[in-house]
C-alpha cells in the first residue's frame, strides 16, 4: 500500500506517524504469531489427553515429533520481540504487548513440553492394562484443563479483560480434581501393586495437567498486565488452606 | 437442488467479480460475499467436479447480474445456518496479513469476530485448520478437516477449505465452510457409554430378582408368607431398575442436547413453587420443614426449557429431603441480577468453609460472557454433610459417597450428574459447599432473561426486599 503513495507525499509524512504504523503492524504480527503459538500448544494437549484415554500410541508419538514445531516458533518470536525492542524501543502498551508476546512464546513452550511428556506417558500406560475409571477421571481433568487453556488463549487474542479475570479466578477447580485423583490412584497402588507402574505415569499425567492449569492462570495475569500496565495484586482466591494446594498428607487410611 | 442454485448465485457472483475488476475496489466486501456464493458452489459440487464449473463461468460473463440481487444473496449468505468464512492473505510469511474478509452470522456469532477485518488467528487457533486454509490459499488445493473445541461443551466441526479466484484489491483468497458434527459423534459415544453403564449398573438388581426367582421355583413354592415377602421385594428391585432405566435415558437425551442453548424462558420462583407442591407427601412423611426466601413472581426470568429446570429444582429437592434428618428444616433462598463473579464466587456461609474437612467447590462453570447476568437457587440441609475430597466426584455417574449405607439405596446414582448436565446445557454454573456434620448447600445459578411479556425483569438486586416479599416465606410454607 505504501508504494502507491507518492514520493513527495512520503516526504511530507511525518517521520513519527511513519514509524508507528509500520510498528503497529509488526506488533500485530507478533500477536498473530503468538496466537497460532497457542493453537498449536491447545492442539498438542488435547492430543495428548486424547492420546492417554484412548490407549492410542499413534497419536502419542505425533505429538512427541511436533514439540519441536512449539520450540522453533518460540524462539522465532523471541527474536522478533528482541529486534523490535532494540530497533523501535517501544514504550507503555506497546512494549507491554511486546514484552508480553516473549513471555507467553515461552509460557506455550513450557506447556508444550508438558503434552509432550503426557504423550510419552500415554505411551508407556497403554503397555499395561486398561483401569478404565482412571482413565475417565484423567480425560475429565484434561477436558477442565483444555477448556481453560482456551479461556486464556481467547482472553489473549481478543485481549478481554473480564475473561482474563475468571480465568484467573477459577483455578480451584482444577486443583481440586488433581487432590481428588491423587488420592483415587493412591487407593489403587495399595490395593494392586501390579498398578504400581502405570499408576505412577497416570499421577504424573495429572501432575502435568495442573501445572498447564497454572499456566493458563500466567497467561491471564499476562494479558491483565498487558491491558492495565499493573500486575494482578493478591492471592488467588482459595477456599482451602495452603497446604491443601499440594499433594494431599498422608491421611491414607481415611 | 442446492447444487443448482448455488451455481446461479456463483454465476452472478462472477460476472460481478468481472465488472467489479474494472471498477474501484471500493465494494471489496460485497465481491467477498459473491465468492463466498462461488465457493459454497463449488464445494457442492466437489463430487461431481468436471468442467461444468469453467462453462458455467463462460455464461456468466454475458448476463451481467442486477446489483439489486448481488445484494440478496448476499443476504441469503447471511442467513446461512453454516459458519462461512472468506479468508484473504498477503505473502505467506505474513501472518498478520491474514485477515477475514467476510464472515457470515453463523460465524460471527461462533468466532466471535467482526463481520470483516478481524485477524485470522483472532478467529482460529487450530493448527490443522489453518494449515488447510494456507494450502487453499498459497497451493490451490482443496481440503477437508476435522477439529475439536473444547470448553464446557464439546463440539467437533468438519472444515472445507476452498481457493477463491482474488481480485484485484485482494489477490489470495479463500473459502472457509464449516459444519457442526458434534450430534454425530456424540450419538456415538452416547450410545457406548449407556451400555457400559446401564449394563453394569443393572446387573445387581437383576441378579437379586434372578435369586428370588429361582427360590420361589424351588423350596419356598408353597411358603405363602415368604412369597410375599419375596414378591414385594422383587417389586422394589423392579422399580429401582425401571427408575435407573428412566434417568440413564433422560441423562443420554440431556447430553446430546448439551450444545444446543435451550429456548424458553420460565419463572424460577414459579418453577420450585410447582416442585415445592409437588412434594408435600414426601415431607409429611418424614417432617422436613421447607423455608423459602424467594423473589417475587416475574422477577427472576431464566433462559431456560420448563421441564429440565424443573427436573434440576426437583433432584436438588430430592437430595435435600434423603439427606436431612427427621424435623430439620431445608432452606430454599434465591437472588437476582448476580454477575458471574458474584455467582461462582457466592459464598453463603463461611461457618462451613473453615470446619476441618469442609470445602466449596464449583462443579460447573460457565464460560465467561459479557453483561450475563445469573439468577441463583441456593437448596441448604442439614444432613450429615460431605468431606471436601468426595466434592469434585459428585457429579460421576454412580459416584457413592464412601459409608453411605449402600443396603437399600433409593436413588439411581445420577440425579447430580443431570443436573450438572441440565446446568451445562443452559450455560449456567452448579456449585456446592459443605462440612461433615454441617450439611450441604447446593447452588444453581441460570443465565437470566427478560421476561417474555415485555415487562423488565427487577432491575436491583435487594435482599432486604426479597425476605420480605409476602410470596417469600408466608404463602408457601409447607410441612
Amino acid at each position: 500500500m505504501r508504494a502507491r503513495l507518492r514520493p513527495e507525499f512520503i516526504f511530507e509524512m511525518s517521520m513519527n506517524e511513519h514509524t508507528l504504523k509500520f510498528f503497529g503492524e509488526e506488533l500485530n504480527q507478533l500477536k498473530a504469531e503468538v496466537a497460532r503459538m497457542g493453537g498449536l500448544a491447545e492442539a498438542q494437549v488435547a492430543d495428548a489427553i486424547t492420546a492417554v484415554s484412548d490407549r492410542d500410541v499413534s497419536l502419542a508419538e505425533s505429538v512427541v515429533g511436533r514439540d519441536r514445531r512449539l520450540d522453533l516458533l518460540q524462539h522465532d518470536i523471541e527474536r522478533k520481540s528482541i529486534r523490535l525492542i532494540a530497533l523501535r524501543q517501544p514504550v507503555a502498551q506497546d512494549l507491554r504487548r511486546t514484552v508480553g508476546a516473549m513471555k507467553m512464546a515461552s509460557i506455550l513452550e513450557r506447556t508444550g513440553d508438558y503434552a509432550k511428556n503426557i504423550a510419552k506417558r500415554a505411551l508407556v500406560i497403554s503397555e499395561s492394562e486398561p483401569i478404565t475409571p482412571l482413565t475417565r477421571a484423567i480425560e475429565r481433568m484434561g477436558k477442565l484443563v483444555a477448556a481453560r487453556l482456551k479461556d486464556a488463549l481467547d482472553s489473549y487474542t481478543s485481549a478481554e479483560l473480564d475473561q482474563a479475570m475468571n480465568v484467573w479466578q477459577n483455578d480451584e477447580e482444577v486443583d481440586e480434581h488433581y487432590n481428588s485423583l491423587f488420592r483415587e490412584l493412591l487407593t489403587y497402588m495399595i490395593s494392586d501393586p501390579r498398578m504400581i507402574n502405570s499408576c505412577a505415569h497416570m499421577l504424573f499425567v495429572a501432575k502435568n495437567l495442573e501445572r498447564i492449569g497454572d499456566y493458563a492462570t500466567n497467561i491471564a495475569e499476562i494479558v491483565h498486565y498487558e491491558v492495565t500496565g499493573e500486575e494482578i495484586m493478591g492471592d488467588r482466591p482459595k477456599w482451602s488452606d495452603a497446604a491443601r494446594d499440594n499433594a494431599p498428607e498422608s491421611d491414607l487410611e481415611a | 437442488m442446492t447444487a443448482i442454485v448455488m451455481a446461479a448465485v456463483a454465476a452472478v457472483a462472477i460476472a460481478l467479480l468481472v465488472i467489479l475488476g474494472k471498477a474501484d475496489a471500493a465494494a471489496g466486501l460485497v465481491t467477498a460475499a459473491g465468492l463466498v456464493a462461488l465457493g459454497l458452489a463449488l464445494t457442492f459440487r466437489a463430487q461431481e467436479r468436471t468442467g461444468a464449473t469453467k462453462e458455467m463461468q463462460s455464461d456468466a460473463v454475458s448476463k451481467p447480474p442486477d446489483p439489486g440481487d448481488v445484494q440478496t444473496y448476499v443476504s441469503a449468505l447471511e442467513l446461512a445456518p453454516n459458519p462461512i468464512l472468506v479468508v484473504s492473505a498477503e505473502e505467506a510469511d505474513d501472518l498478520a496479513g491474514r485477515r477475514i474478509a467476510f464472515a457470515n452470522a453463523s460465524a460471527r456469532d461462533l468466532l466471535r469476530v467482526a463481520r470483516e477485518g478481524a485477524l485470522l488467528v483472532a478467529a482460529m487457533r487450530n493448527p490443522n485448520v489453518l494449515e488447510a486454509i494456507d494450502e487453499s490459499l498459497f497451493a490451490g488445493m482443496d481440503r477437508v478437516v476435522t477439529y475439536e473445541v473444547g470448553g464446557a461443551q464439546n463440539r467437533f466441526w468438519r472444515v472445507w477449505t476452498n481457493p477463491l479466484p482474488g481480485t484485484p484489491a485482494r489477490p489470495r483468497l479463500a473459502l472457509v465452510i464449516m459444519q457442526d458434527e458434534t450430534d454425530l459423534r456424540l450419538n456415538e459415544r452416547m450410545r457406548a457409554d449407556f451400555l457400559a453403564n446401564a449394563s453394569h449398573e443393572l446387573r445387581t438388581p437383576l441378579a437379586s430378582l434372578t435369586g428370588f426367582i429361582e427360590t420361589l421355583r424351588g423350596h419356598a413354592k408353597n411358603d405363602e408368607v415368604a412369597r410375599d415377602r419375596f414378591l414385594a421385594i422383587m417389586g422394589r428391585q423392579a422399580e429401582r431398575m425401571a427408575r435407573l432405566i428412566e434417568d440413564l435415558m433422560s441423562l443420554s437425551r440431556i447430553e446430546l442436547n448439551e450444545h444446543i442453548r435451550p429456548s424458553g424462558v420460565c419463572d424460577l420462583t414459579v418453577a420450585v413453587a410447582d416442585v415445592a407442591d409437588a412434594l408435600g407427601p414426601q415431607l409429611a412423611a418424614k417432617g422436613v420443614t421447607f423455608e423459602f426466601g424467594l423473589p417475587a413472581k416475574g422477577a427472576a426470568w431464566v433462559a431456560a426449557d420448563r421441564d429440565q429446570l424443573i427436573q434440576v429444582v426437583q433432584n436438588l429437592f430430592d437430595n435435600a429431603v434423603k439427606y436431612s434428618p427427621v424435623g430439620a428444616v431445608v432452606t430454599v433462598d434465591c437472588e437476582v441480577g448476580l454477575t458471574l463473579d458474584a455467582a461462582a464466587g457466592f459464598r453463603p456461609d463461611a461457618r462451613r468453609l473453615s470446619a476441618p474437612d469442609g470445602g466449596r467447590m464449583s462443579l460447573q462453570t460457565p464460560t465467561w460472557s459479557a453483561d450475563v447476568r445469573y439468577a441463583i437457587l441456593r437448596v441448604a440441609d442439614l444432613g450429615p454433610g460431605l468431606a471436601r475430597e468426595t466434592l469434585p466426584r459428585l457429579t460421576e455417574r454412580f459416584y457413592r459417597v464412601e459409608g453411605q449405607k449402600s443396603g437399600e439405596r433409593s436413588g439411581t446414582g445420577l440425579g447430580l450428574a443431570i443436573v450438572k448436565h441440565i446446568v451445562n446445557r443452559h450455560r449456567g454454573g452448579f456449585l456446592v459447599e459443605s462440612a461433615p456434620g454441617q450439611g450441604a448447600v447446593f447452588c444453581v445459578y441460570f443465565p437470566m432473561s427478560s421476561s417474555p411479556a415485555g415487562s423488565p425483569p427487577s432491575p436491583k438486586n435487594d435482599r432486604n426486599m426479597l425476605l420480605t416479599e409476602p410470596f417469600a416465606r408466608d404463602e408457601i410454607k409447607l410441612s
